[in-house]
């Protein structure tokens, strides 16, 4: 005979004010197998907890119903209440009072109170007929896949790394450092990106830990947390590392001049090439887009300049497969074409640049020798507008939200600016400044006092073209007047968007993102790193706009949920999973079509006791199984069972209302 | 509609710095200046915006606006400002510069606000304290306009508001010394 006990919870005024919590317990203790029923004011906390302990002793109770909240909130909170009293924690059943009923019947506490106490109905008939189950214990491939090599992904794969698990960093350019190797200085100290991060890349090429894929991508992504199985392409370089030295006689003697990326296309570079003289690994590579010998069969000087012959023009792509156990995804950001904005004259001024471009200028490393130039004429701007929020916060050309790091590298680049040309001044455009961080707030008004940049609260209307000059029209919110700006130069600081290709990337690793394709963390306070599936984590830009110390910590985050996976030989899991029934399989493999999980695969067993012949059935790998029932539902011969949830707790609880 | 140039150097924003002792650049536009003080009601440009003009080296507009002759250097605002920027001393510097540069020696408005303070000024060297009567009277005729305010004339004289006489200070040779100290310093600055 089953014993159960009812425990009804007000959290707080959340259920208690629209549904009458009292009356739910009344209208539990009628039913026959109840023994036991109680409410309490927040059954989550310890004296709450400590009343099911209590009582499970007491009244000797054989399942348990909590009437609460989601059982996403709590089911585990009040398993491990049962696991603590002895009891078998999957004895449990949460009758979800609160999403269910008291948040969406606000209106009628009557029917909301009638609801509740059918819940509870269902969810006792349920228990009755729950199992004792067990958790599964999953093996784990201690081996994570970094996708991503920026500042993001190189944090990440040296944490885990110096956690002496071993890493592969997948990067897709021909080297890593990302976004941050193309800064200048960085706010709000000023030291210089390169000294703060090329050591950091140098430490990923040499540490034992680290295996690093550049010029590569993942291209499929099979499994679940603990055992993936990763295939990465690697292109073609055209280069044979082993061989080359970087010495550098094969893109100096290219004939080829292709738009520079890593300059933002301010110069040129080869069709053989390394992006920056810092690049990791320090080894060419050939841009088989651009490449004369790849493209019609003619030229090879970089081969005949070559003394190590390392160039080999008949390298194909290859595909590498990894298992692994876990997945950290830094891909990134891009920056908003500013096309949209016809007003300001985007693309057809050609004074008109966006902020990554001045930072390469003003970059020491960078195409003019770290002087800001104006495009149109090569001559030193004194006069320099620059424009935020072009693209963010702007509903109808761009998006809606606010770029984050576009203030604080605006206030860096006036102060950049008067350090690089001193008898010139900055006029900032802006709406609000925004600079919520350590040390950031006396950053910015650091530009304002010591450089004399001015701030122009406002966005601006247009900019056309008088002379040699671009008149940049806005209102001063500051002076309650329509100004216009005499300037030389202006500098976009447009929005910033993720990775282009991230929707693509989601889909193959299965996880979710966003309507600007930003990837979707679990949960947006309490699990920021995590997505929705499990052992896959984001770091830096590809899942919000963000600074570097913001990235650096996000990414130590996520080394540290990578560790915490790996720390056992095996992983438990939830015992909610299918079983078939080998007596009742027809083997029609309807379940392994249906399967979204391919956790279903088949098995010969044979016909009868001792029999030659066979037939084939069903089986299911209880590691990539995730309970979501769907072969249960497809199976005609009913032979599929899903712990937890079988047919004799579904039908108890279809027969209770 | 402002145009903004920037001629290589803000020479107005440095000579207002210098002669506040105080540095504008350091203003953040909050305007807490502004709801603290007590005449900026009538002024037509409040002390925040007055800062952003210095900024953007409007001289003109600044040295224009009435703001700086009816701040009555109460020092409200430079109390409570966030960004400890000696307010008063702006406005003054900017006072003091348009008085020094003559400017807009046309301008009626000009005109009239510098032939007050010059009365204010007599008054007090006569009497070491202000003939408010005879104040009115001077300037009236001075500025040509004889019957300016003369409305409330009556009525603030029943109440007593305007006194007929004026009883001079005792000591006239402490009040000639201080006119006499202000004169040389004023030329020592020159």
């Amino acid at each position: 005979m089953a014993r159960v006990g009812v425990f009804v919870c007000f959290c707080g005024a959340n259920i208690a004010d629209f549904v009458d919590v009292p009356t739910v317990v009344e209208e539990a203790k009628k039913i026959r197998e109840v023994k036991f029923a109680v409410d309490y004011k927040y059954m989550c906390s310890d004296p709450g907890q400590q009343m099911i302990r209590d009582a499970i002793v007491q009244y000797r109770l054989t399942s348990i119903v909590v009437a609460a909240c989601s059982p996403r909130m709590h089911e585990k909170t009040f398993r491990k209440a049962l696991s603590d009293a002895g009891m078998n924690p999957y004895l449990l059943e949460v009758a979800n009072i609160r999403e269910h009923s008291s948040w969406v019947h606000q209106k009628d506490k009557k029917a909301a109170t009638e609801k509740a106490g059918d819940l509870v109905r269902m969810a006792v008939a349920k228990s009755i007929a729950n199992e004792q189950l067990h958790e599964i214990s999953v093996p784990v491939t201690k081996r994570a896949l970094v996708i991503g090599g920026g500042i993001a992904g190189i944090q990440a794969a040296l944490d885990i790394a110096d956690a002496r698990i071993p890493v592969t960093l997948v990067e897709r350019s021909p080297s890593i450092g990302g976004r941050m190797a193309q800064l200048d200085e960085t706010f709000p100290t000023l030291d210089c990106s390169q000294c703060i991060l090329t050591p950091k890349m140098v430490d990923v090429a040499s540490h034992p830990y680290i295996e690093l894929i550049p010029y590569s991508e993942v291209i499929e992504l099979n499994g679940y947390v603990g055992n993936y199985k990763a295939r990465i392409r690697k292109k073609a370089s055209y280069v044979n590392f082993k061989s080359c030295t970087g010495c550098g006689a094969c893109w100096q003697k290219c004939p080829v001049k292709v738009p520079n990326e890593y300059n933002m296309g301010i110069d040129k570079r080869k069709a053989i090439y390394t992006p920056f003289p810092q690049a990791v690994p320090n080894k060419p590579v050939i841009d088989a887009e651009h490449c004369t010998m790849l493209l019609k069969g003619k030229c090879g000087i970089c081969a005949k300049f070559c003394e190590k012959g390392a160039i080999d023009f008949k390298m194909v792509d290859e595909v590498i497969e990894r298992e692994i156990g876990a997945v950290v995804v830094a891909t990134g950001y891009d920056l908003w074409d500013a096309t949209p904005y016809e007003e300001y004259g985007v693309g057809r001024y050609k004074d008109i640049i966006n902020s990554l471009e001045f930072e390469r200028m003003v970059s020491a490393n960078g195409p003019t020798g770290g002087l800001p130039i104006r495009p149109s004429d090569g001559k030193v701007p004194k006069s320099v507008v620059f424009i935020k929020c072009v693209g963010s916060r702007d509903k109808a050309k761009g998006i809606e939200f606010c770029s984050k790091i576009c203030c604080m590298y605006t206030a860096k680049h006036a102060i950049l600016l008067h350090h690089k040309v001193h008898d010139s001044r900055a006029y900032i455009f802006y709406m609000d400044i925004r600079a919520a961080g350590k040390g950031y707030e006396e950053f910015v008004n650091r530009a304002q006092v010591e450089t004399g940049a001015v701030y122009l609260r406002g966005r601006v209307s247009k900019i056309y073209q008088k002379g040699d000059k671009l008149m940049v029209r806005g209102e001063d919110g500051n002076l309650g007047q329509e100004v216009e700006v005499e300037a030389d130069l202006v500098v976009l600081a447009t929005a910033i968007v993720p990775y282009k290709e991230n929707p693509a990337l989601a889909r193959l690793l299965g996880i979710s993102y966003d309507k600007y394709g930003y990837l979707s963390e679990a949960h947006p306070k309490l699990r920021p790193v995590e997505t929705a599936k499990a052992g896959i984590f984001l770091a830096g830009c590809t899942q919000a706009p963000k600074d570097i110390p913001e990235t650096v910590a996000q990414a130590s985050a996520c080394a540290a949920k990578v560790c915490g996976l790996f720390a056992g030989d095996t992983m438990k899991k939830d015992p909610m999973v299918s079983t078939v029934n080998k007596e009742f399989c027809s083997g029609c493999q309807n379940c392994v079509t249906v399967c979204p999980y391919q956790a279903i695969v088949t098995e010969d067993i044979p016909l009868g006791h001792g029999a030659k012949e066979t037939r084939t059935v069903a089986k299911i790998n209880e590691g990539v199984c995730q309970g979501c029932g769907s072969c249960v539902a497809i199976c005609r011969s009913m032979a599929i069972n899903l712990a937890g949830f079988t047919d004799p707790q579904i039908i108890n609880e279809i027969v209770a209302i | 509609m402002i145009t903004l140039s920037y001629k290589g150097k803000n020479t107005f924003l440095e000579a207002v710095n210098k002669k506040s002792g105080s540095d504008v650049l350091e203003c953040y536009q909050c305007g807490k200046c502004v709801s603290t003080c007590p005449v900026s009601n009538f002024m037509d440009f409040p002390p925040r915006e007055i800062m952003q003009m210095i900024k953007l080296e409007l001289k003109e507009e600044a040295q224009m606006a009435n703001s700086t002759w009816f701040c009555l250097t109460c020092s409200a605002c430079s109390g409570r400002c966030p960004r400890e920027i000696n307010i008063p001393a702006v406005m003054e510097a900017v006072r003091h510069m348009a008085i020094e540069e003559n400017f807009h020696p046309d301008s009626k408005r000009v005109k009239n606000i510098r032939k007050f303070h010059e009365i204010f000024l007599d008054m007090i060297k006569r009497y070491g304290r202000n003939y408010e009567l005879r104040m009115m009277a001077e300037f009236n005729i001075r500025t040509r306009n004889l019957f300016k305010d003369m409305h409330l004339a009556p009525t603030a004289l029943l109440k007593g508001k305007i006194p007929l006489g004026v009883k001079p200070l005792k000591s006239k040779k402490a009040i000639k010394k201080m006119y006499e100290m202000a004169e040389k310093l004023e030329k020592q600055n020159k």
